[in-house]
């Protein structure tokens, strides 16, 4: 990383550029590289055992499966919100607007406590549900529940400002042409917006794949059932399993990069396949 | 030749051409409630009032009950137990280490934050994107991980445990740790927002600086800061809202002993656990308190960033 | 102070944007670097200021070597093409910005200060704007405003990326002669770049007109109008015809007319390219033996000048004529006629 080509007179490239890279490195990649030496050391026989127990594999299978019903239910209705921000007017938009971002400003305790208090059997919403046998709190159904509101404002964002730049004349020309406006909906405005949805649905479940905080408290936490990964990670901690709470968490790092590499590369590529999404 | 004519140019005033480009996406018919009454490319009243039903209700179930939630709960037990909760010595002493540790997490993620946006926006160099792509990189590590991989490190049997247990310095289960991983979780917020914002804004002004005679920190001060002004506090208040309420990474460095090692967060767990609801609530209005804050603040610095980008939109057009 | 820039060399990549380029500017002369977009002279004027730094080369300031002299210290006036007012301070701060950021022992107090900015804010008449902001202001006015601060650190030299570029057509007008009569009065060294050779041709002592990364020709407005030095010259700086043509011993022919050409005598038999401009063609109603037949195929008659477009009956290749209302008028010329074209001021380039 060499200022070779750029005999920019601005000040401070060097400085400002090794600070950085120092920085990064003593508080991200050392750290974090730290975990795939200590999981290295571990057998491929340990290993395994650590992340494949069954205990350990009904978790992933819970963590993904609930992420991506939280992520697939904020598609539906963070759409949906960004249309009605965009697009129509009402009392208390701007007031509702800003609140979207409330699950970013939240802690996630505080969020945890909260939902698992509404939505147990004598909370506001849960002695609703509860005639109909519907049990959301201290069920796989809370985790879906909180890893909706954590994900929440990820798809209304992306989607919201590629909303508000799509031109009101194309739609007018469809309408002009003949278009209904069911039909101007499925072929002029969702191509535009699909790679601000996909961006966000997977923001969001990045995001909820992770997320700690917000789960335990409503989650129950029983193992096999409600049993989330990173809680994995902290039973073995807590039991002096270094090695097995690295490994799990190899494997939770490995998914994570993966995800991050695979947003920023679908970005760039709609960045010049469409030029329009965030 | 690589480039054709047109493009040397087009190299020396790539700053101007992105400024005039976000001329021209302004430009567009923004889609306003001006161009939402026009029937032609609106939907039914009933349509609209439906889609407006819907996500009202839905972002009440999500949002609005919730908050309502917290302060019910606190308050449950009347007004004494709620301010009995939150003077009670541990969750002041809670308090006092939740500002200690975003004291010291916040600033040391601005300065970082400004160093990288300097070097990414204003230069060239080879891996820039990468660099870019790293700098997210905490963003993607579950918090828990976060928290981990510094008990990897610095616990007694982490790279430098032992080191430290012989030199009698804890940094895990220890304030140390805890702001290490605070750090982590909020490293991308200040440079996240300043790398757009600086590259938007190109480099003519430093370098009208720099021809008027001044020196490399009085351009900074002068010039940049005050052009960055409103980027950076958005930044910083996302950073301390997020500094303040973490919980997975710090959870997992803190050792939660209680008067010591103790946020606010960590806190609320304590209580909720063990079964003081009343007080576990008032402790996390608190923190909600300093959510819609977050939120207002946002908000304001939001409305006076765009006063600032319409003036520059008209300086350019004229 | 003069400039002398010596064989300047400046790569992006491996695209050459200056490829040696050498100039000398005398004390107190406004010079035009014109050329089409890409062709260098904005890095050049960077260069000069300090705000790039070249390949390989040297640039001195009254004889003295520059290259190495940070842009800070070079005492240069630079007015950017956006003009680069900082938009959170008032016109009087960004005009008093480089008195300010001086080193203490040469800092102004703050009454000479005072005194400066508004003698320059005088200067460019704008003294009523000095506590505005930037964007409250016009184009026209952030241009002056620009020059102000470019001059309120005294520069020996003066330099500008595209004065008017970002100005609409009348403001242009009226703010490139004002220019002019400053440098008159002010006599700073001064360099513009421009790609409008309609405003180098008007406001600059000399032109230095530049293409692909080299210099094409150096002259004042006049010689470079009506001596070109090259074709792209020709064609970048006013319309042009231009015929194909061979040479051959000294002679071109261009349809029926033969040229000599004393310094061509040793050319065979070899392609050229012969240029024209429209008022140097002379429309007959008769053949002369040394002229062109050709039909008018458009006649543009609104002004004093009459424009007319004509098609070549040999070769039906497209010409252009401009004649005086006086001289069209006395032709009674209609459209369809044909007529016979006698060029004056032919220059004859071989083709390679």
């Amino acid at each position: 990383m060499k200022n070779k080509h750029n005999k920019n007179t601005l000040p401070g490239f060097n400085l400002s550029l090794g600070y950085a890279v120092l920085y990064l490195s003593l508080i991200v990649l050392i750290p974090l590289s730290a975990t795939f030496f200590k999981a290295f050391t571990l057998s491929w026989a340990d290993f395994w055992q650590a992340v494949a127990s069954p205990r350990v594999v009904a978790s992933y299978k819970l963590t993904f499966g609930a992420s991506l019903i939280g992520a697939l239910i904020n598609v539906v209705f963070g759409l949906l919100t960004a249309w009605v921000l965009t697009r129509y007017h009402f009392f208390g938009k701007k007031f509702v607007d800003a609140f979207v971002d409330f699950p970013f400003a939240l802690p996630t305790a505080v969020a945890g406590i909260a939902l698992s208090a509404i939505y147990s059997t004598n909370g506001w919403i849960g002695s609703w549900l509860e005639p109909f046998g519907i049990h959301v709190a201290y069920t796989p159904l809370g985790v879906v529940v909180a890893l909706t509101f954590i994900g929440l404002p990820f798809v209304v964002r992306t989607v919201q400002p590629v909303l508000e730049d799509l031109g009101a004349e194309v739609e007018e020309a469809a309408a002009s042409l003949g278009a209904n406006r069911w039909q101007v909906f499925y072929k002029i405005i969702l191509p535009a917006i699909w790679p601000a949805l996909i961006t966000g649905f997977a923001l969001a479940f990045a995001r909820a794949v992770g997320e700690y905080g917000s789960v335990i408290f409503i989650a129950g936490n029983m193992p096999m059932v409600s049993e989330i990964t990173p809680l994995i990670i902290i039973t073995k901690l807590e039991q002096y399993d270094y090695a097995g709470a690295t490994a799990v968490a190899a494997v939770m790092l490995v998914i994570s990069f993966i995800l991050l590499f695979a947003i920023n590369g679908f970005q760039w590529w709609s960045n010049r396949r469409f030029g329009n999404a965030r | 030749m690589a480039f054709s004519g047109g493009q040397i140019d087009a190299l020396v005033m790539l700053d101007k051409k992105e400024d005039l480009m976000s001329v021209t996406i302004s430009q567009y018919t923004k889609y306003t409630d001006k161009v939402a009454s026009n029937r032609a490319i609106s939907e039914a009243a009933w349509v609209r009032y439906t889609l407006i039903g819907l996500t009202l209700l839905f972002l009440s179930l999500f949002l609005f009950i919730p908050l309502a939630a917290v302060f019910t709960e606190a308050l449950r037990k009347g007004a004494q137990t709620y301010f009995a909760a939150i003077v009670e010595p541990d969750a002041l002493s809670a308090i006092k280490l939740t500002l200690i540790v975003a004291g010291i997490a916040v600033p040391m993620n601005l300065v970082f934050g400004v160093a990288a946006a300097w070097a990414i926006a204003k230069f060239e160099f080879r891996g820039k994107s990468f660099l870019t792509t790293l700098i997210d990189l905490p963003f993607a590590v579950s918090p828990v991980v976060a928290g981990l991989i510094y008990v990897l490190m610095f616990g007694l049997q982490g790279w430098f445990g032992g080191w430290l247990s012989d030199h009698d310095f804890k940094i895990v289960f220890a304030i140390p740790g805890i702001v290490l991983a605070t750090t982590f979780v909020t490293f991308p917020f200040v440079a996240r927002e300043l790398i757009p914002l600086m590259q938007a804004q190109g480099k003519e002004e430093e370098e009208a600086a720099l021809v008027l005679g001044a020196s490399g920190w009085q351009m900074f001060w002068r010039v940049t800061l005050p052009n960055i002004k409103w980027g950076l506090l958005y930044g910083v208040i996302l950073c301390n809202a997020r500094a303040m309420g973490e919980f997975g990474a710090v959870s997992v460095v803190s050792g939660h002993i209680r008067g010591l090692t103790n946020t606010l967060p960590l806190h609320v767990e304590i209580l909720y656990n063990e079964y003081n609801y009343a007080a576990a609530f008032a402790v996390a209005s608190l923190l909600a308190l300093l959510a819609l804050l977050t939120l207002a603040l946002k908000s304001y610095v939001e409305w006076q960033a765009a006063k600032n980008a319409a003036d520059i939109e008209k300086e350019i057009k004229e | 102070m003069s400039i002398e820039i010596k064989n300047i060399k400046r790569n992006f990549g491996s695209f050459s944007a200056l490829n040696g380029v050498s100039l000398n500017i005398p004390t107190g002369e406004l010079v035009a670097l014109l050329g089409p977009s890409g062709c260098g002279k904005t890095t050049l004027l960077r260069i000069i200021a300090g705000l790039e730094t070249p390949d390989s080369g040297s640039i001195h300031f009254q004889g003295e070597d520059a290259t190495d002299i940070a842009v800070r210290e070079r005492g240069v006036g630079f007015v950017f093409q956006h003009y680069a007012l900082f938009r959170h301070m008032t016109i009087f701060e960004n005009v008093a910005f480089g008195l300010r950021v001086r080193p203490k022992h040469t800092r102004p107090n703050e009454t000479e200060i005072k005194r400066r900015v508004h003698e320059l804010l005088n200067l460019v008449q704008l003294n009523w704007l000095a506590d505005r902001y930037p964007p409250q202001l016009s184009g026209g006015q952030r241009q002056r405003i620009a020059l102000a601060r470019a001059l309120a650190v005294e520069p020996k030299v003066l330099l500008l990326d595209e004065p008017f570029g970002a100005l609409d057509a009348k403001v242009r007008k009226d703010l490139r002669r004002w220019l002019r009569r400053l440098h008159d009065e002010l006599h700073i060294t001064s360099v513009f770049v421009t790609h409008d050779q309609e405003e180098a041709l008007e406001v600059a002592d000399r032109i230095v007109v530049m293409n692909q990364g080299v210099v094409e020709q150096i002259g004042s407005p006049q010689e470079v109008y009506d001596n070109p030095a090259s074709p792209f010259v020709y064609q970048f700086l006013g319309n042009v015809n231009l015929f194909h043509s061979r040479v051959h011993a000294g002679f071109a022919k261009i349809g029926d007319i033969e040229l000599e050409l004393d310094e061509h005598q040793q050319i065979q038999d070899s392609p050229a390219l012969a240029y024209v401009r429209p008022h140097d063609i002379e429309i007959l109603r008769y053949p002369d033996g040394t002229s062109i037949q050709a039909k008018i195929s458009y006649i543009h008659a609104v002004g004093p000048i009459v424009h007319l477009e004509l098609k070549r009956l040999d070769t039906n290749a497209h010409v252009e004529v401009e004649l005086t209302r006086e001289r069209f008028d006395s032709l009674k010329l209609n459209e369809g006629e044909t007529v016979f074209l006698r060029p004056h001021n032919l220059r004859v380039f071989l083709q390679n």
